[in-house]
């Protein structure tokens, strides 16, 4: 009965994530805003572009470019660089003098100056990127202070004048209508493209590796992304929306005063973003089209613009800190309710099993296909490992590590094959988790190497040995919040390292990647959580997701950080039950302090104390060691 | 002695940026908001002063009472009203980077009632010690740079007395510290989230009417004392005020050198540079990695 | 629905109920943590919560102290005790030693003990002068040597016992411990609990959360079985 259940929810899973897919299949993905920003956009720009509305609507979609890159930037990878500005005064100011002193035509200028932007945000990007969290924010906030410092005392900038140009974005000359409504089209597509672009790539699995890579940039390097160069991307997609931005505000307002490159653009253009809806493009578009049209809306409100945008970024903030974007998708969602039963099922009732059963025969023999061809993949993969089981996999060499003079481990070494359990452990600050973290990568060594399966990756990066598999557990859990259990689950199974952030506008794996996950899920009896917000859960339950976050990618090395602390003594005991059935394939590395359950599970357990490592040997001599018994014991 | 002088003119300013530091750092280590609005309640300060007594004629004492009185009241409203809703509600808004956007607003707000009430021209609030610059050798010190320079010691050494020997000052510290634990031994947390921020709005406002004499405010001055502040808190990691401090002078001292040594045009730009520079060269050990992650 | 202190003491023990909770439910958001649980601790007691993880324990231990907003009765000696008020729940007697110890890790060892003393003085004097802190210092021969040492560079056995210090600091007639050898060591867990059996011969109440049942009965005369958020002696 019970393998019964398991089975059908699995198939449940499958066909909601098969489901999903077909649904995305039904309409591209990021297709609906870019329709409509691109058809509304059209509309008006036919309709009003000769008269006030119109040049507003042109203006506020040139700043619209801007905060659409932001989003996927700032807002939901939460890389925050105020970078803006300067690339989008690079494009405007570029443009001008291309085109006033060089004579190309605005369009060519723009292509030039946006391949420009991108050549320097690649060089500057490699330089700031290496910063994270705030102190990007603060190394890329004298960005605007420096570059507003160079303009103002600059001649053929036009100083603190500005600088004129005599094209237009419309290439080729005709009436003023064509070239006013010519331009303001342009406009329109190029947003709509961008409003495309940032969609389908936070929809895609590097989508997803972002989100991850915005909550905590360590816990995303643990599991496989690349985080410098996903950052590096980030900047320069930033940048260069920025200065495409730029190249539109320039051709089409034909002056480039010397405002746009004050760091009060860039609070401008974050303010856009913010009350439009930080995480969303679409969001960014309507913040940006939300103040530009209030600066005009009436001469009250263009005279204390200040205080209208204090109030109104305050009570939006207040309602959603998702913006207005967010407040409107909660509206849509409310609309949709149909009613009946809640949306996610807490635990599956017989009911949801019984539609699970039927559904589950929707599947697409494509889809199967998919999954057998994915299980295939990973069956020569363990017999290989069966090979290697003797084989030494990993080797810790003399590792030492130093905090600021105090030793945390000393002359370490320790070596393990390719599978079973061994344990890790010791008295607190005994240099355990440090010990785990040289292991993982995110912590260097001072001296001494790592070998896995015979390549020294001591200086490779907590990423690189996530693909050549070593995954772990931390010792507080580290779920992203706002995700759901199987989006969690999905991050370790991504396999997107290599690819580039801009191959992800084209298509996306995570369904794969969520395929992958449901099964992972299923077999740590876990099916029923997948759709469940990660933080909603119990943290032993979180624990659990943990787990079958380290084994879906089906990992060589797993690195335990503490399972089974706050488990009960029934979750304990499944959980060493799981422990043992996984050692038969893989290399355990568990660090514990219940010495029963060590004692209990492991073949061999290495003892630390004071950085050193004081006892090596099987769970016999484990339990009637001298100096296990004075350390742990204590009698 | 440009030296000297340029090291005097340098402390001086340094002091402002160091204080303005400390505000908003201590208001972090409570509430986890970074305060970008510490410099309008400055300008609100310095432009209220002038206002009331050159404008509608009150008596010096007055018109600095009220002008103190008007931005606690403030402040005190503000923190009632919205940071209440945001941080106290069912749904308490987490995330530096949200709630650094309140007070984002807040300063908007503030400029553009600033600019209603007090026009957009440059002022500044009466010299409230007048005189020639006091000399000593060939050293200047102007008057009103000596009476900065006091308000800075007198109030972070009230400060720093305040954290060392009372009871209250250590669980200020206990709840910038860790904020469960400040409410398990029954510190009200949000009571000293309150505090610190009329506290800190008033000492702005101090700062901006003893310092507006030096260099002349107008309504949109506020943004760039909150981002000198900013910086040099960025440098204590946003959360030692200690550091903060040193921080703060060390910018006053390093901007007036460059301006007086390398370009008065471009000093600036070369001060932010190398202060972008030293982030990125040092992460760690300017305090960034905790601030992160914390 | 105010059940006195007198109904709630379940056990015929003579002694009044130190603490009795009635009917009380925590939720977390949509996360039911504990539900209606009712239960009481007679004075002197040394009472142990007990019952897997992520099944209510530390959750009761937030409401009844009031770290939490709660729904349901609690009592303190017969007083009823004000809703989410930590500070009230202290002055009549009831301190927590919380999971996780939540020290102030860049305060000195002193200073963390001491601000224990902030439930009922605001003065630094009296506090330092108090039979309470004096008392919670002198339990801890161990800390003497690191009182001036940041606290946060103590070893996480030294933590728990400045948690503990801190807790007696606030002179507390029943000393809730929620999960006190948390990944610590076997020798130090046995030390924590030497301790915890003295300050309960020195006549205070005590109350553990425990997971592991085993080592809880060592010292504990009554027990609390949580299951699923529902309360139960057992």
């Amino acid at each position: 009965m019970n393998q019964f259940l398991a089975a059908s929810s699995r198939a449940f899973q499958w066909s909601s994530a098969v489901a999903s897919s077909r649904a995305a299949r039904r309409v591209p993905r990021g297709g609906v805003p870019s329709v409509i920003v691109l058809v509304a956009g059209a509309i008006i720009v036919l309709n009003y572009g000769l008269l006030y509305a119109g040049s507003v609507f042109v203006l506020s979609a040139c700043y619209a470019i801007v905060t659409a890159g932001m989003a996927v930037q700032i807002g939901f990878s939460q890389q925050i660089a105020f970078s803006q500005s300067v690339f989008f005064g690079v494009g405007a100011y570029g443009v001008a003098l291309l085109n006033t002193h060089a004579h190309l035509p605005v369009l060519l200028a723009g292509v030039v100056m946006v391949v420009a932007a991108a050549l320097v945000a690649l060089l500057l990007g490699s330089v700031v990127t290496r910063a994270s969290g705030l102190a990007l924010a603060v190394a890329t906030l004298m960005l605007p202070l420096i570059a507003v410092g160079y303009v103002s005392g600059t001649d053929y900038l036009g100083g603190p004048v500005g600088s004129p140009l005599s094209g237009t974005l419309w290439p080729g000359s005709g009436s003023t209508t064509l070239v006013a409504l010519g331009g303001g089209l342009i406009v329109v597509v190029l947003l709509a493209a961008v409003v495309l672009i940032a969609s389908r790539i936070l929809s895609s699995d590097i989508g997803l590796e972002l989100f991850v890579l915005g909550v905590d940039e360590r816990t995303a390097a643990a599991l496989g992304v690349r985080t410098p160069r996903r950052k590096l991307e980030l900047f320069v997609l930033g940048c260069v929306c920025a200065a495409l931005g730029g190249v539109v505000y320039a051709g089409t307002q034909q002056f480039v005063p010397e405002t746009v490159i004050d760091p009060a653009t860039e609070l401008a253009l974050l303010i856009m973003l913010f009350i439009g809806g930080r995480r969303s493009p679409i969001g960014a578009v309507i913040g940006a089209l939300v103040i530009q049209y209030l600066q005009g809306a009436s001469n009250w409100v263009s005279v204390n613009i200040l205080i209208v945008e204090g109030v109104l970024l305050t009570v939006v903030l207040l309602v959603d800190p998702e913006g207005i974007a967010g407040i409107a998708s909660t509206g849509i969602a409310w609309l949709r309710r149909k009613p009946g039963p809640a949306t996610v099922p807490a635990e599956l009732g017989p009911a949801e099993l019984a539609a699970a059963e039927l559904t589950g025969e929707e599947l697409a023999p494509a889809d199967l296909a998919a999954v057998a061809a994915d299980a295939e993949r990973e069956a020569p993969d363990e017999t290989a490992g069966r090979a290697a089981r003797d084989a030494t996999l990993l080797e810790v060499r003399g590792v030492f590590k130093e905090y600021g003079g105090l030793s945390v481990l000393h002359d370490v070494s320790l070596a393990l094959p390719g599978r079973g359990l061994f344990a890790l452990c010791g008295p607190n600050g005994a240099g355990k988790t440090t010990l785990l973290n040289v292991i993982g990568g995110s912590v260097p060594p001072s001296a001494g190497e790592v070998v896995l399966a015979g390549t020294d990756i001591t200086r490779r990066p907590p990423h690189e040995r996530f693909y050549q598999g070593i995954s772990r557990t931390f010792q507080a859990v580290h779920l992203i919040k706002g995700r759901t259990v199987l989006d969690n689950v999905a991050v370790a199974c991504l396999a997107s390292h290599t690819a580039s952030i801009v191959t992800r506008i084209g298509r996306s794996r995570l369904d794969a990647a969520r395929a992958k996950a449901a099964r992972a899920l299923a077999d740590l009896g876990m099916a029923h959580l997948a759709g469940r917000e990660a933080s909603s859960l119990t943290l032993e339950t979180q624990r659990m997701v943990e787990l079958a976050r380290a084994l879906a990618p089906g990992p060589r090395l797993l690195l335990l950080d503490e399972p089974a602390s706050g488990l009960s003594e029934e979750q304990r005991q499944r959980l060493a039950a799981l422990l043992v059935t996984l050692a038969e394939r893989t290399c355990v590395l568990l660090v514990e302090h219940d010495l029963a359950l060590v004692a209990q599970v492991s073949e061999r357990i290495f003892v630390l104390s004071g950085g050193r490592l004081v006892f090596d040997g099987g769970p016999a001599d484990f339990r009637s060691s001298p100096v296990v018994n004075s350390l742990l014991v204590g009698s | 002695m440009k030296f000297g002088n340029l090291l005097i003119a340098g402390i001086t300013t340094g002091s402002i940026y160091a204080m303005f530091a400390v505000c908003v750092s201590v208001w972090y280590r409570v509430a986890n908001i970074l305060n970008l609005a510490v410099g309008d309640f400055a300008m609100v300060g310095a432009l209220g002063v002038d206002n009331l007594y050159r404008v509608k004629g009150l008596p010096l004492p007055v018109a600095v009472i009220t002008t103190l009185v008007v931005v606690a009241v403030f402040a005190y409203l503000y923190d009632q009203v919205v940071l209440r809703i945001a941080q106290d509600g069912r749904r308490p808004i987490e995330g530096i980077v949200v709630t650094f956007f309140f007070t984002f607003a807040l300063s908007f707000f503030i400029d553009g009632v600033a600019k209603v009430l007090f026009g957009t021209d440059v002022h500044a609030a009466p010299t409230l010690w007048g005189g020639r610059a006091l000399t000593l050798g060939s050293l200047n010190f102007a008057r009103a740079g000596l009476l900065v320079l006091a308000c800075a010691v007198i109030i972070g050494g009230a400060f720093w007395l305040y954290i060392r020997y009372t009871l209250g000052g250590k669980a200020l510290e206990a709840s910038g510290e860790n904020s469960v634990g400040a409410r398990i031994v029954g510190i009200d947390t949000r009571q000293y989230r309150r505090l610190i921020f009329v506290g800190t709005a008033v000492i702005a406002a101090v700062f901006g009417i003893v310092e507006s004499p030096i260099t002349g405010f107008t309504y949109l001055s506020g943004a760039t004392i909150s981002l000198t502040g900013f910086l040099a808190a960025a440098y204590g990691g946003f959360r030692k005020p200690g550091r903060a401090l040193v921080a703060g002078l060390f910018i006053g001292v390093l901007e007036a050198m460059l301006g007086g040594y390398v370009s008065s045009e471009y000093g600036d730009t070369v001060l932010y540079a190398i202060l972008a520079a030293a982030i990125l060269a040092w992460p760690r050990a300017l305090g960034f990695e905790s601030a992160v992650s914390g | 629905m105010s059940a006195a202190g007198g109904d709630g003491a379940a056990g015929g023990t003579a002694a009044r109920a130190a603490l009795s909770v009635t009917g009380l439910s925590v939720a977390y958001g949509n996360v039911v943590a504990v539900h209606d649980a009712t239960f009481a601790v007679a004075e002197g007691d040394a009472c142990a919560i007990t019952g897997p993880n992520g099944n209510g324990k530390s959750s009761i231990l937030m409401g009844v102290t009031g770290m939490v907003r709660r729904r349901g009765e609690v009592a303190i000696f017969g007083t009823p005790a004000r809703n989410g008020d930590v500070k009230w729940a202290a002055r009549h007697g009831l301190t927590l030693v919380p999971e996780r110890r939540q020290l102030y890790p860049e305060l000195s060892t002193a200073d963390n003990i001491v601000l224990g003393c902030y439930t009922w003085t605001r003065s630094i004097g009296k506090a330092r002068r108090s039979d309470a802190y004096g008392r919670a210092v002198d339990l801890f021969p161990e800390l003497r040597p690191h009182l001036k040492q940041l606290a946060g560079t103590l070893s996480g056995g030294q933590q728990q016992m400045v948690a503990i210090a801190r807790g007696l600091a606030a002179d507390p007639k029943i000393l809730a411990v929620d999960e006190p050898c948390l990944g610590l060591a076997e020798s130090v867990a046995k030390r924590v609990y030497d301790v915890l059996a003295q300050i309960h011969a020195a006549g205070t109440t005590l109350i553990v959360v425990e997971e592991a049942p085993r080592r809880a009965l060592t010292l504990c005369n009554r027990r609390v079985e949580v299951r699923n958020g529902m309360a139960g002696a057992a």
